[in-house]
């Protein structure tokens, strides 16, 4: 009694090898539907942008919206390690704070010490991280909770070490931001790291895990998975990143600020949506999150040329924001559709 | 020489004693199929021999070697890998990242060494003669028969001595199933053992060496599978004789047609159907799995969208999601396929649950009546036997028999007189089956009109006053009558032609 | 007694909590358990009490509304602009800025129920649009100060009583009715704790969720005009600190981040921790980057409490299978 039918109820090859070579063009479409939007939308924004500036389509440009984006950047880049795992980092907000404080009270014009401390932060951003981690694994809490009270916690000590913006930082770690490589400056090469980070961070176990532990975490727990390294590792990266992203910044404001943090935090997990991450975890590409941010950082430039209000820029925002979730949903709907 | 020996194992989860005394002993080389109704304690036992649960007593013996692994991975180490019916696939990642998942071959870098990853994720799906899979494709674009399938493949990848099956056809179509059963007859002879639970005993019978009987936590025969009569195992998995399992059919139907389907469609499981529900009548619905099924249920209570129309009791219904459904007298109620998932608020107790549909029925002004609830609770409490220490009891914390209960009182509550049941007695024991049983002709005496569906057949011909067969997304047929048979309801399930 | 105990222990946690807070406070600072002193405290604490109201029934359904700084803020700008210092107008205009409330309510109920955005992008756009519209409409200039009935009824007083206290337990009422006396109630701990066994039971998703954003809206911008009247004045960014202050008391109050469970009366305890700790600063002397600390501290802690009640519940579920 063998029948020739399946449960679709179409004839399929019964064999592995019978299957014609080809690609699902279609579904790989609509898959990558939101950062195809996100793209898109960075492309219109950057020829409204052009026709009506001169000097955009410059590698000038290039440098100045890369480091005016790169904090953002940075920030969203450990949001996005979070949301691949199925998380939220709202303490990346006190962490920036905090490490932009450091910074502008230990950096000396003596190399050496700025090093010391420079790296001490990025620890502190690990370690930091790493507990948040480990806080959600061992009592079970909610990511949205802990980072939440996490980030009060670094913000007031942020406070508490310099209570109002202040601080000085060396000119020269202010003029990294803009040393120059073959005509790119210094954020421009930061970009290709970030990239070629990615690449390399999504193609190893340790990042297949963290996609796969945010795809579904019980699966992967079925699979041995251990979900509390996987949180050590996921929030001590996000806070790495943050702690980057402070010693960024002061490139660009030469201080610290206990409270430029939070700024961040919202428009990291922003970034991420526009570009196509998924808040429910296990997908999303890094690119699209920077093409995010580019978006974001964007939408400034073009308000201020449009010669409106800079107070549309929020509101550009968040229409974009919202356009780009609207996106996701319906590709999603439509990628449903074509499976049972 | 014994590659597997099992003594006195004990297991204990609180209260509840899962496992106790629990013997097996079984070869290299041979496939050993452990049988015995939910909750016998079968799965507990291979979830121990995987290291996904520790036992509290007893002991394991692997080659000769105590055997007490902290994890998965320590059992994997000693060559043991099992494949669950409940799936441990990620759904973001691709068909053969699932397989190699953990274990993928690397490169210097750290990364995957995916050009490698492929050549084994063929050279494995071709030494087993898989079934189509594609190794580049998502997961989640898979259907559940195909994601099976993966979950072998996933298993046979860490290369075992030891092979655990969980109930691995029950979601395979027949040919598919007919691939495994050889499979698994090919592992052992490279030499392996396979452990192989299932129900179906025309499966154990075709590839079994030697079978082990479950009941109520503990191991009560081993036989060598030719030594023994289908009649002698079902007799000591249940410890009592079938035929009283289910009750006698009264007839109960009356002429008033309940529920009249015309060219009801959805998605693209669904393609047309057409069918009417007596009053008093229990109309069973079979064929294969993913035929269909579940999206007619879905469609009749308004849980997915569809077209075509639906009558209840002579009057045209708009049903467009389940509040319309749950219209009181006229309504149409759904226990569902999801006990966990669909069913049951598990963190919320036994009351909230049985109320949830009909907060109208205990509202004065516009405010809830303590008093009015409890009566409501107790009537559903008292009818239909839950075992609960009191109502505010969780829901999850009850048995599964117990769960199918209280969800069956939340639909009765509604009033509603016809019923859609959706696989009731899955997961659930012998003895609430039973009591199901016969709650559903109960039911039917007191005019309630009652579709089922079953994955088990037997169910089906025993319960049903008639039974419609679908496949392809429509009927393929209905029996009556002396029709009703497992063979009737297989041929015309998987044959083409068939006068519908 | 002692089942009602033990099915409200968050909330009983809470409020003990609470008790040994004031205590230790009042050792620091003798002065503290006065009068005025609580009166005052509980004055504060309505206003993040009243903003927590939306936010305790939103976060229940499974939801979260970071909308409500600026809704909160709008709700103050826009009346002192409109009423130009004069009680007459808010005859007018209170309605129709606590209609413009459940509006945006309403917009991200419907975006997340309709549509399937998730509450936190939803509440986070319509945060961020709000602000560039309001900022548009004001130029960010200086608003005039507020009418004097708006602030009769922040910091006045009726019988020694605060007027405001009274709004507050008129509300803590109403939101203790719907939640334990209502369907509504029954539907939204449902709704939070498995939406699709809501679904599968006939409650209705839509709507239930709808109700609870606008309720929020509506919360967030009655405490934005109370608290024009409480400063005399509205100022840009006076909402953004209850964002935090919100979610933190609904927490503090033993309701689940995911939804499903908690209550109002243990969002009123947390209301009262929070504003507490706040008059623990000149007592301690503490900077207000320390109260900060602080609050994330007495947030870890409260929560990973309640948590680990339902660790063991966990346990006990799991347990049941053979």
């Amino acid at each position: 009694m063998s029948a020739e039918q399946t449960v679709e109820g179409a004839r399929m090859p019964a064999h592995t090898k019978d299957i014609k070579p080809g690609i699902d063009w279609r579904g790989r479409a609509l898959d990558r539907a939101p950062f195809l939007v996100a793209c898109l939308m960075l492309a219109l924004i950057v020829a409204i942008y052009g026709s009506l500036q001169s000097g955009v389509f410059t590698l000038d440009e290039l440098n100045l919206d890369t480091a005016a984006a790169m904090t953002l950047m940075l920030a969203a880049t450990g949001q996005t390690i979070v949301l691949l795992r199925g998380g939220i980092d709202l303490s990346i907000g006190g962490m920036i704070s905090l490490g932009t404080v450091i910074a502008a009270t230990r950096f000396t014009d003596d190399p050496s010490t700025t090093a010391f401390w420079a790296l001490t932060i990025l620890a502190l951003g690990f370690l930091i991280g790493a507990l948040n981690g480990l806080l959600i694994s061992l009592l079970k809490l909610q990511p949205f909770l802990v980072t939440l009270a996490t980030w009060s916690i670094l913000n007031g000590v942020a406070m508490i070490i310099l209570p109002t913006d202040g601080g000085s930082v060396p000119s020269w770690w202010v003029g990294f931001a803009s040393a120059q490589l073959l005509g790119l400056t210094s954020p421009v090469w930061m970009l290709l790291a970030l990239l070629l980070f990615w690449w390399w961070f999504r193609a190893t176990r340790v990042g297949i895990t963290i996609q796969a532990s945010g795809s579904n975490e019980k699966s992967a727990f079925l699979s041995g998975v251990s979900i509390t390294r996987v949180n050590i590792l996921t929030y001590g990266l996000s806070g790495l990143f943050a702690a980057g992203a402070a010693l960024f910044l002061i490139t660009q404001t030469g201080a610290g600020s206990p409270t430029i943090g939070k700024d961040y935090i919202l428009p990291s997990v922003a970034a991420a949506v526009i570009g196509g991450v998924s808040l429910f975890g296990g997908r999303g590409h890094l690119a699209g999150t920077l093409i995010g941010a580019f978006v974001l950082t964007l939408i400034g430039n073009l308000v201020f040329v449009l010669h409106v209000s800079s107070y549309w820029q929020p509101v550009a925002s968040g229409i974009i924001l919202l356009l780009s979730v609207l996106a996701s949903s319906v590709a999603e709907k439509a990628a449903r559709n074509r499976v049972q | 020489m014994d590659l597997v020996t099992v003594n006195g194992l004990s297991k204990r989860y609180g209260g509840i004693v899962a496992l106790s005394e629990a013997a097996f002993s079984a070869r290299a080389g041979e496939v050993h199929a452990l049988l015995g109704e939910n909750g016998a304690g079968k799965s507990t036992f291979i979830q121990i021999l995987s290291g996904a649960v520790r036992h509290d007593g007893g002991s394991i013996l692997v080659d000769g070697q105590d055997y007490r692994p902290a994890n998965p991975d320590a059992a994997q180490a000693r060559g043991i890998a099992a494949v669950f019916q409940e799936l441990s696939l990620i759904p973001d990642l691709s068909v053969e990242q699932n397989i190699w998942f953990r274990h993928e071959p690397r490169t210097l870098l750290g990364t995957v060494n995916r050009a490698e990853m492929r050549r084994r994720t063929l050279a494995l799906l071709e030494r087993y003669d898989f079934p189509a899979l594609r190794p580049e494709q998502e997961l989640r674009r898979l259907t559940l028969a195909e994601r099976q399938i993966v979950e072998i493949a996933k298993g046979l990848a860490k290369d075992p001595r030891i092979l655990i099956l969980d109930e691995a056809t029950s979601a395979l179509p027949a040919r598919e199933a007919e691939w495994l059963l050889k499979l698994t007859r090919q592992l052992a002879g490279e030499g392996r053992l396979v452990i192989f639970i299932s129900h179906r005993m025309a499966e154990v019978r075709a590839i079994a060496d030697r079978l082990t009987i479950f009941r109520n936590g503990s191991t009560v025969a081993a036989h060598e599978a030719k030594a023994v009569s289908d009649d002698e195992i079902v007799t000591q998995m249940i410890g009592r004789h079938l035929d009283r399992l289910y009750p006698e059919r009264m007839p109960t139907m009356t002429d008033r047609i309940a529920l009249k389907v015309g060219n009801l469609a959805s998605g693209s499981r669904l393609s047309g159907v057409d069918f009417s529900l007596r009053e008093g009548e229990v109309l069973g619905v079979g064929g294969l799995q993913g035929h269909g099924q579940r999206e007619l249920f879905q469609a009749l209570f308004g849980a997915t969208k569809a077209s075509g129309t639906i009558e209840l009791w002579g009057k045209p219904a708009a049903i467009g999601n389940p509040r319309q459904a749950l219209t009181g007298k006229d309504g149409i109620a759904l226990v569902p396929e999801d006990r966990r998932g669909q069913g049951l608020l598990l963190t919320k107790s036994v009351r909230e649950n049985l109320t949830l549909s009909v907060i109208k029925r205990f509202t004065e002004n516009g405010l809830l009546s303590r008093q009015k609830e409890a009566a409501l609770v107790k009537e559903m409490v008292d009818f239909l036997r839950i075992k609960a220490g009191t109502p505010e009891q969780l829901a999850g914390t009850l048995s599964g028999g117990n769960q199918q209960k209280v969800i069956f009182g939340k639909m009765l509550l509604t009033q509603a007189r016809v019923l859609l049941l959706y696989d009731p007695t899955r997961g659930v024991d012998v003895g609430t089956k039973g009591e199901i049983f016969q709650l559903m002709r109960d039911l039917a005496a007191k005019g309630y009109a009652i579709l089922f569906h079953s994955s088990d057949m037997p169910e089906l011909v025993h319960v049903a006053d008639r039974v419609l067969v679908m496949r392809n997304g429509r009927i393929a047929a209905t029996l009556e009558g002396d029709h009703i048979s497992e063979e009737e309801i297989l041929r015309a399930a998987m044959l083409e032609t068939r006068a519908a | 007694m002692s089942a009602f105990l033990a099915r409200n222990r968050l909330i009983v946690l809470a409020y003990a909590g609470m008790v040994v807070l004031l205590l230790v406070t009042a050792m620091f600072s003798p002065g503290f358990l006065s009068v005025s002193n609580m009166r005052s405290t509980v004055v504060l604490a309505a206003f993040v009490g009243i903003v927590a109201l939306g936010q305790t029934f939103v976060i229940i359904g499974g939801g979260i509304d970071l909308s409500v700084p600026w809704v909160l803020n709008s709700a103050a700008i826009v009346m002192a602009l409109l009423c130009g210092g004069q009680d007459l107008p808010l005859a007018w205009v209170m309605p129709l800025l606590l209609a413009g409330g459940a509006f945006i309510g309403l917009v991200n109920g419907i975006g997340v129920a309709q549509f399937g955005v998730p509450p936190i992008i939803m509440t986070l756009a319509t945060n961020v649009i709000l602000q560039g519209l309001i900022l548009v409409l004001t130029g960010g200039s200086p608003t005039p100060s507020a009418p004097a009935l708006i602030q009769f009824l922040s910091v006045g007083r009726i019988g020694g009583f605060p007027v405001i206290a009274l709004i507050w337990l008129a509300l803590t009422l109403v939101a203790t009715l719907l939640l334990s006396k209502a369907a509504f109630g029954r539907h939204l701990y449902a709704l939070g704790t498995s939406a699709t066994v809501a679904e599968f039971s006939g409650v209705p998703t839509a709507r239930t969720t709808i109700l609870t954003y606008v309720a929020s809206g509506l919360t967030a911008a009655f405490a934005g005009m109370l608290l024009t009247g409480y400063s005399g004045q509205a100022y840009l960014g006076m909402g953004d600190a209850y964002l935090f202050t919100s979610i933190a008391a609904v927490a503090i109050g033993g309701a689940s981040i995911l939804g499903g469970s908690g209550h109002y009366l243990g969002t009123v305890a947390g209301a009262l921790v929070l504003t507490i700790l706040t008059g623990l600063l000149p007592a301690l002397n503490l900077s207000s980057g320390a109260l900060l600390v602080v609050y994330g501290a007495v947030i870890l802690i409260t929560v990973s409490i309640g948590s680990e009640t339902f660790a063991g519940l966990g346990g006990r579920i799991r347990g049941r299978r053979a």
